[in-house]
């Protein structure tokens, strides 16, 4: 029974909402998205005006104040700045999250035993069931509600309205000031939803920052059922569907939820099915959205209107009859002598579900077997604070004995709805902020569970037994979360006695904003992070190990789980123990002791740990008092320490990633001559190395892919062939050894300042296009010439390098560059045209890929002309360069594997210089020289490779 | 107040005036469209004034510019004495109603006749939240609406969206006169109307005006109704008044008559043989 007139009674509060919506939807023609958030400032609203004492009806008219208010700033920035009313809605909705945290100060306010419309309605009660007397209380208030709206709507002022959103040019002839009775419509619109939001905070007992997400979709679900349901062209029945609207929805929730839907599942159709409500018409008619119509004969046989109704019909049905399914299928009442035990937790974090497990699995060591000896209902709210509600509703349908709410959202719904029968609660920082208590013995009679707030103490002794001497301490927390809040509070405070630790703090509104936060942390100069519990905060924990890492920065947690992701120290509870704690209350509970008479219990295993293979990394040494009282290490100390890597040699095969970015013809030369280098020395053997080859396909995401597979699989070496596959593993990869080949320029690429000043993880072979070498050879093969001409890209920073050189190198053997610079190929052929108008007498292209996607058509123009042209690349003297000396990329791959074996055999790429190497290979064009009656010197004959 | 040979009522209040009025659409792009070239006109309170002139000559704008939901760029416009250069429509709806061409232009199509005629009856006048459709409006409502003869005064609840083009726009025209304004703009509003019922609202248009003494400017796409009715006739091409018959000559012209006065006044070049070509096309 709890749970249809729970729903009932949830369905005439959300009403008022639901008219809000229709006001904004169906009266001024635009979904208004602002509800999402005025509902909460509804609720904020009164819940700290009521915590302050003032009268809750006057909170309740303040509240509808403070939501007109949210409208009438949406129809403003809609109707002056004529922006999409969609888009108004969805600005002021992000803005007025963080309003109406200002006006709530934290997450979540407690408004148990707080004086409230909800409760005064109560205290009457003649003696009837609580709900059924508060259902009737609601629906004589709606009926209220809907009289005076109905009546509203037909005033003046209602017809005006009514008729600024059916007909605004008509209006506006009339001496309507359109945009002002539109503002006054949204106005009142989002007063109607911040009343609904007032009223159901206070009666579940609290207000939540998120408990108005998907208001808008749930009020429009409302709408469109109602408009099926009652079909009336007047007014009163009108708005009497929208009231039904909203209580038929919050019947079909919690019929789904009676059945054993996933509550998640609900919301997706929900969407759906307001899509289809809202596009079959036109699909129907092919109305508005210009496409020919549905066969003319099924048309005549559903016209659109029936069709919707249909439409609604099987959506009820599809959800009747699943639920109806999953009920038939699980047998419908539960046995008699089994204990029916409830367990809802709050969302699908790391640590409830470790206490859910951990209870279920004590539940069942003590006996308590599923279908034998106990029931379990096990829920998850998926973060949805009105789902939580349903949950608890219908842990009463079936008769729970009692109820396990895992995180301090549910602890607090439970604690608020529940009086009459046992609720344990699990995993909850602080008890006594919502109420639950005042003491660990003094609480209310049907109360008890396990709580215990993170030791952030102890955490800050671990932090100061590492670091004895004045140290920053960064710490970022969401403070839209209550317990989060609480944490960084007291990491506050402790931190506070201590003057030797200055705090530096960041919040965060979502996990999305983490990696942002801890960069500018990082850029304050703070010596560690220390992060209390916070859920949204430690769901994003990867991004502040990457931004800690750049500069080398320790991390301590209180979650010891995390240490293994790169904290160097973590102190925390074991949440697994609160699980199991509770399962011994619930048990004492069963066998008779009366919930009152159980204190609640701290936590009792506390957990310190360090990551020895971080503190290696960031050279931190652990003193030994410190490790003393460590529980858990874990890391080992391989990486780095080339003293012990030769200790385990022979244990472990060791593997190496050989990466190259794409199939390009010179990067397989370099692969081929790291692979020959690797096994003529005899190394892979000797070290019992397996190689494995990495290609990204020239996909730069596919590489990103890779290293993030790479440092996951923690392979022992890594080389890389190609700038870009350098970049990508620089930026990914902080710890593997990493050696890198066929790269132009690694100092403009940052990873270097110069070749013994860079990244400690790496080292390589910087193979620069043989510039110089080029330019002598011009000079020694034409003594008489003056002016070279050069085409080149400056957004391509390779060859800016290469231009750089050869001005340089131009001087030096007495030519004169003469340059163009082209954004595209296509620009090419112009510039290469102008600069033969200058009289060049030469001509080069050096590394530049714009240029080289133009190599025929250039070749053909100097040929015409008889410029010679010379390039750093000998393959290309099969296509009709007259000169070329480029790298031996073989010899390059050699290189890179010579030094990748320094490495393998114990030294420390930090100690290795970047070395510069480009073995010269030279190209010569003998049929060009002949047509241009030139004389190749001998010495540069002889060293040719490539001859045509 | 400029002086004009059309106030043939000496003595008598200006109504509108329009002085030197220039508009552009989209000034400063490729689309620029320069609709009123420096307009100057002055309508005698109680004046029937019909608007005639081709396609795209700039009456609608001008029409628009007399009832405020197009301002002009430069240039002055004053209702019954009153500067109302600046002012929004609403600002202006006190004094002055009008009637679109497009039927479902003038309506609410989701809303009752009676809630309609109720909207227009509160033209410049607060909107209170006081209950709208008592016995007494509801009665007077039924008394006009049967004038209208279009057998609407029985179905007074009945949503607009399901009545023909011709009823709508008949009551289009009462909601325009039911609050009795100063001023009456009419832009071509039976256009989109069925003959029959097209002489209806003809019909309806001269009573309601002759009634309440309208100083009424109508647009019209026919030279027979710009003779037939009202004190005096204007003619607009390019942006500009080009002629201005008053009723004394009005009386003795034929459409005919008008046809050769193009012709004349294309011997001043005003006007080239297309222009007379279309005109002919379309007026006759
Ligand atoms: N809102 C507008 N935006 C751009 N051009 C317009 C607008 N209204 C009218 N015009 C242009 O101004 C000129 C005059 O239009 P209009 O006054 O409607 O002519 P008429 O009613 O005499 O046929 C036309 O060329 C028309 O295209
Ligand atoms: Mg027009």
């Amino acid at each position: 029974m709890e749970l249809w007139v729970g729903a009932f009674n949830l369905g005439l509060l959300y009403a008022f909402m639901a008219m809000g919506v229709f006001i904004t939807f169906r009266v001024h023609d635009f979904p208004d998205i602002t509800v999402d958030s005025s509902f909460v400032t509804g609720a904020a609203v009164t819940a700290v005006l009521i915590v302050a004492g003032i009268n809750p009806l006057v909170a309740l008219g303040l509240s509808f104040l403070a939501g007109a208010c949210a409208g009438a700033i949406t129809a403003f920035i809609h109707t002056r700045f004529n922006i999409n009313g969609l888009l108004s809605g969805i600005i002021v909705m992000t803005g007025l999250y963080s309003v109406n945290l200002h006006i709530m100060g934290k997450s979540n306010i407690p408004l148990l035993d707080r004086p409230g419309i909800v409760s005064f309605a109560g205290k009457l009660n003649p003696g009837m069931a609580p709900e059924v007397w508060l259902g009737i209380v609601f629906l004589l208030v709606v009926a209220l509600f809907w009289l005076l709206v109905s009546l509203f709507f037909m005033t003046d002022f209602g017809i005006t309205m009514r008729a600024t959103g059916n007909n605004p040019t008509m209006a506006g002839s009339t001496g309507v000031n359109v945009n002002a009775v539109k503002m006054m419509g949204i106005a009142l619109a989002n007063g109607f939803v911040a009343v609904s939001g007032s009223l159901v905070a206070q009666y579940q007992g609290f207000t939540d920052i998120g408990m108005g997400i998907g208001s808008i979709v749930f009020g429009l679900a409302a709408v469109i059922i109602g408009e099926s349901i009652v079909r009336t062209r007047s007014v009163y029945g009108k708005v009497a569907g929208v009231i039904a609207g909203s209580i038929m929805f919050r019947l079909m929730v919690a019929l789904a939820l009676y059945a054993g839907l996933n509550p998640i599942d609900l919301k997706l159709i929900t969407a759906v099915f307001v899509l289809v409500i809202l596009v079959a018409p036109k699909l129907i008619t092919g109305e508005g959205i210009g496409r020919v119509p549905l066969k003319k004969r099924i048309r005549r046989l559903i016209p659109a209107r029936k069709f919707s109704i249909g439409l609604i019909a099987l959506f009820c049905v599809a959800v009747i009859g699943s639920s109806m399914y999953v009920l038939v299928s699980r047998g419908l009442t539960p046995g008699k002598k089994k204990v029916t035990i409830g367990v809802v937790q709050l969302s699908d974090t790391g640590l409830l579900n470790i206490t859910r497990d951990s209870f279920l699995d004590e539940m069942k060591r003590l006996g308590y077997e599923e279908g034998k000896t106990a029931i379990f209902y096990v829920e998850n709210a998926h973060g949805d604070m009105a789902t939580v509600n349903s949950i608890i509703d219908k842990f009463l349908v079936k008769k729970a004995d009692i109820v396990v709410p895992i995180s301090t959202g549910c602890a607090q719904a439970a604690i608020n709805k529940i009086k009459d029968r046992p609720v344990v609660f699990a995993t909850v920082a602080n008890p006594f902020i919502i109420g639950a208590g005042k003491s660990d013995t003094d609480h209310m009679a049907n109360v008890t569970g396990v709580y215990g707030a993170a030791p952030v103490d102890t955490l800050m002794e671990l932090v100061t037994g590492i670091f004895p001497g004045p140290i920053k301490i960064g710490c970022m927390w969401d403070p839209s979360q209550q317990n989060a809040v609480y944490n960084a509070d007291r990491l506050r405070s402790v931190i506070s006695k201590n003057r030797n630790v200055a705090f530096v703090g960041a919040t965060v509104t979502g996990s999305s904003e983490v990696y942002q936060a801890a960069v500018s942390l990082v850029g304050k100069g703070i010596d560690a992070i220390v992060l209390p519990p916070d859920n949204i905060v430690f769901s994003a924990f990867e991004s502040i190990v990457k931004a800690a890492a750049a500069r080398r920065i320790p991390i301590f947690i209180s979650d010891v789980e995390r240490l293994q992701d790169g904290a160097l120290g973590a102190c925390g509870y074991d949440y697994a123990s609160s699980g199991m704690q509770a399962a011994k209350i619930v048990d004492r509970i069963i066998k008779g002791e009366k919930p009152a008479a159980i204190p609640f219990e701290q936590y009792k295993k506390l957990t310190i740990g360090i990551n020895s293979k971080v503190a290696k990394d960031l050279g931190i040494e652990i003193p030994r008092e410190v490790l003393a009282r460590t529980t858990v290490t874990v890391g080992d100390d391989r990486i780095g320490l080339p003293g012990s890597a030769a200790k385990k040699t022979d244990s472990r095969p060791r593997r190496l990633a050989l990466f190259v970015f794409s199939d390009s013809y010179v990067l397989k030369l370099v692969a081929d001559g790291v692979m020959d280098e690797l096994k003529k020395s005899g190394t892979l053997v000797r070290y019992n190395i397996r190689v494995d080859l990495k290609n990204a396909q020239n996909d730069y995401a596919t590489a990103q892919a890779i290293i993030q597979d790479i440092v996951r699989q923690k392979y022992d070496y890594l080389i890389t062939a190609s700038t870009l596959a350098l970049q990508v593993a620089a930026n990914g990869n902080k710890q593997i050894p990493h050696i890198f080949g066929a790269v132009t320029d690694p100092y403009r690429m940052g990873v270097a300042r110069s070749p013994a000043d860079h990244i400690p993880n790496l080292t390589g072979v910087a193979t620069f296009q043989p510039v110089e070498s080029t330019i002598k050879a011009m000079r020694a093969i034409f003594p008489g010439a003056r002016r070279i001409g050069i085409v080149w890209n400056p957004a391509e920073a390779n060859s800016e390098a290469c231009t750089e050189k050869a001005r340089a190198a131009a001087t030096q053997n007495g030519f004169q560059l003469v340059e163009r610079t082209v954004n595209s190929t296509d620009e090419v052929r112009d510039a290469v045209a102008a600069l033969l108008a200058k009289d060049i007498d030469l001509f080069f292209t050096s590394g530049d890929n714009t240029v080289i996607l133009a190599f025929a058509t250039i070749a053909a123009l100097l040929k015409e002309r008889k410029v010679p042209y010379f390039t750093n690349d000998p393959t290309d003297i099969q296509r009709g360069a007259f000169f070329s000396i480029g790298a031996d990329y073989i010899e390059v791959g050699v290189e890179t594997a010579r030094m990748a074996e320094k490495v393998i055999a114990g030294e420390s790429p930090k100690d290795i210089p970047i070395k510069d190497y480009a073995p010269e290979k030279i190209g010569v064009n003998q049929d060009l020289a002949r047509l241009y009656g030139v004389k190749i010197p001998e010495h540069l004959l002889k060293k040719a490779a490539v001859k045509k | 107040m400029i002086s004009s040979p059309a106030l043939d009522k000496p003595g008598s209040r200006a109504m509108i005036e329009l002085e030197e009025v220039h508009k552009r659409f989209n000034a400063g792009t490729i689309n620029e469209i320069y609709a009123l070239r420096g307009v100057n006109l002055v309508i005698g309170e109680g004046q029937f004034v019909t608007v005639i002139g081709t396609n795209g000559s700039g009456k609608s704008t001008f029409l628009n510019m007399a009832a405020g939901t197009i301002l002009p760029d430069t240039g002055t416009v004053r209702i019954a004495g009153e500067d109302m250069t600046r002012k929004k429509d609403y600002e202006r709806a006190r004094s002055m109603a009008r009637v679109f061409q497009n039927p479902f232009m003038g309506t609410a199509p989701d809303m009752t006749i009676a809630e309609n005629l109720l909207l227009a009856y509160l033209r410049g006048e607060r909107r209170y939240p006081r209950f709208g459709l008592n016995a007494k409006r509801l009665e007077f409502f039924k008394e006009r609406v049967k004038e209208l003869e279009m057998q609407l005064e029985d179905r007074l609840d009945a949503l607009i969206g399901t009545l023909s083009g011709g009823q709508r726009q008949a009551l289009s025209l009462l909601m325009a006169v039911i609050k009795e304004p100063k001023v009456l703009l009419l832009d071509e509003h039976t256009a989109a109307l069925d003959p029959k019922s097209a002489a209806q609202v003809i019909k309806l248009t001269k009573t309601f005006v002759e009634r309440g003494k309208l100083t009424t400017l109508m647009v019209t796409h026919s030279m027979q109704q710009a003779l037939e009715l009202g004190d005096r006739t204007i003619m607009m091409h390019q942006g500009q008044i080009i002629d201005d018959i008053p009723k004394a000559e009005k009386e003795r012209l034929t459409v005919d008559d008008l046809l050769d006065k193009f012709a004349d006044l294309r011997k001043t070049e005003k006007l080239t043989d297309e222009i007379i070509e279309q005109l002919r096309r379309e007026y006759v």
